[in-house]
């Protein structure tokens, strides 16, 4: 998957399955949308499923520090490039 | 301290309707809720009772998705009645968060659907499946998910307590929500109970023999508590809660009191887990009327248990007559409805509120012909006007576990 591809996949997500409204590529998850434990959990498994692969413990962890959909897409995009 | 306890609000979804209006419109009108099984695709070809207890009606949810993400059918049916309960209270945010309110409710099992889908994922081969798969789903399932749901939902930062001891599930929620607002403990909890609908439990029934199967064709002519005719237990599906309040607190800021809490027993036959034991059930009832420092004779109405089974209602009426006599009017509410499991003792809490309200007792449904050894008590047989003052509320689970609740007119 491209990083433009990866964007906009991420994007349908959290519109479509997270209900958020108008995210921004710059939005502190938690602060702006709530984003929580739970959601947490639900993203790396629709990153599973994006990527058609089931992530590591290690990967998962290193999503710990993550706060931003941009950040979300490095991150993505790291995992696919192993993938690739 | 002992300090009075009295109900502020309530609120119900049942067989037979959401509102105060369909429900009485109902019992009023000998209305049943029980309809065919419906087909889940997994169980109920294979089971041979083919009736349900069922909500049919829609239910308009609003919930956010941050509330949604956690919640099973049977959340879904406890978080609608607690909202309802908590609109109509009037209790300031403040008080809501402030641990002075607890919220003590539960279900039979959780979520059996979400449950099913877990499982799904257990035994599935498929490679498309993947590890995370599940994790949310624990929540959505688990045992206490109805009273953790409610308390994300408000707020609510008070004792939580998650009874799930089958049919006596919310009744002893609201039994140990009144103990904790009578010793001091909590202010106010929000107490009841849920089940929604679930082929596993009709399953189990069905396998001990104890399911209604003789009125597949005709479902509004079953269960048929006390009659001859009886053949089982009709299981149905349901949520009921009440806010309990202590007195001075809810007379103070002006809460409408819809009756006093004066009384709960729980005790446990301490034996076999499925036959019903006629002297822990008989202790059950007598401990509930020293709990409420009230006799026998003060009591004018029971919402028996009477689930319709064969050898329950004889050992129910036996017990009823050996504390009561024949003094107060009996039904057995489930006759409209079924038996809503781990919300039945809450709805039916509810409803003898409402008949206590409105100056009535419903008959027991479907009883044209009293068996003998059910006949010694005094049955509900018609639409009766009269005015209940103090009414019993008694519930008996597997596990052998009775509870009795008296509540009184304020």
């Amino acid at each position: 998957m491209t990083r433009d591809e990866i964007k906009t996949e991420l994007m349908r997500i959290f519109r479509d399955v997270f209900e958020f409204k108008n995210p921004d590529p710059n939005d502190n998850l938690r602060d702006v949308h709530g984003f929580d434990s739970v959601d947490a959990i639900e993203l790396l498994r629709e990153i599973e499923i994006m990527l058609g692969a089931r992530l590591s413990r290690e990967e998962k962890e290193k999503a710990m520090d993550v706060r931003t959909i941009n950040q979300i897409v490095d991150y993505v995009e790291s995992l696919a490039s192993t993938r690739s | 301290m002992e300090r009075r306890v009295v109900v502020t609000e309530c609120s119900a979804i049942t067989p037979i309707g959401q509102t105060k209006e369909e429900i009485i419109r109902h019992l009023v009108d000998g209305k049943s809720g029980v309809k065919k099984l419906r087909d889940d695709g997994l169980l109920s070809n294979y089971i041979q009772s083919g009736v349900f207890g069922t909500v049919d009606y829609p239910i308009e949810y609003d919930f956010k998705r941050t509330y949604r993400k956690t919640m099973g059918p049977v959340a879904f049916y406890a978080c609608q009645v607690a909202k309802e309960i908590l609109e109509k209270a009037g209790l300031g945010e403040d008080f809501i968060t402030s641990g002075r309110l607890g919220v003590a409710f539960g279900s039979t099992h959780g979520s059996p659907s979400v449950q099913r889908q877990i499982y799904r994922s257990f035994f599935s081969n498929s490679e498309s499946e993947f590890s995370s798969i599940g994790a949310i789903d624990y929540l959505k399932s688990m045992v206490h998910t109805t009273s953790v749901n409610i308390t994300k939902m408000f707020g609510i930062t008070g004792r939580v307590i998650s009874s799930c001891t089958a049919c006596t599930t919310s009744s002893q929620s609201i039994g140990f929500g009144y103990e904790m607002v009578k010793y001091g403990m909590q202010d106010a909890m929000l107490c009841g109970g849920a089940d929604e609908y679930d082929t596993t439990t009709v399953a189990v029934f069905d396998n001990l023999l104890a399911c209604s199967t003789a009125f597949n064709d005709a479902p509004h002519l079953t269960p048929r508590p006390f009659d001859v005719r009886r053949d089982g237990l009709v299981v149905g599906e349901g949520a009921g809660a009440v806010l309990l309040e202590e007195y001075e607190f809810a007379k103070r800021r002006g809460a409408n009191i819809l009756c006093e809490i004066i009384g709960f027993s729980c005790n446990n036959s301490g034996g076999d887990l499925i036959f019903p034991n006629m002297d822990a059930i008989t202790k059950a009832i007598q401990l509930g009327l020293q709990d409420a420092k009230i006799s026998a004779d003060e009591v004018d109405f029971v919402s028996a248990h009477a689930t319709a089974t064969k050898m329950g209602d004889v050992v129910e009426a036996q017990a009823i007559y050996s504390v009561y006599r024949d003094s107060p009017l009996i039904t057995g509410l489930k006759s409209y409805m079924g038996h809503t499991m781990g919300s039945c003792g809450a709805i039916e809490l509810i409803i003898a509120l409402y008949m206590m309200e409105e100056g009535f007792v419903a008959p027991t449904l479907n009883l044209d012909e009293i068996d003998d050894r059910c006949a010694m008590i005094r049955h509900a047989t018609g639409l009766t006007e009269t005015d209940i003052r103090v009414a019993a509320i008694q519930n008996f689970a597997f596990g052998g576990v009775n509870t009795s609740i008296i509540i009184k007119k304020i």
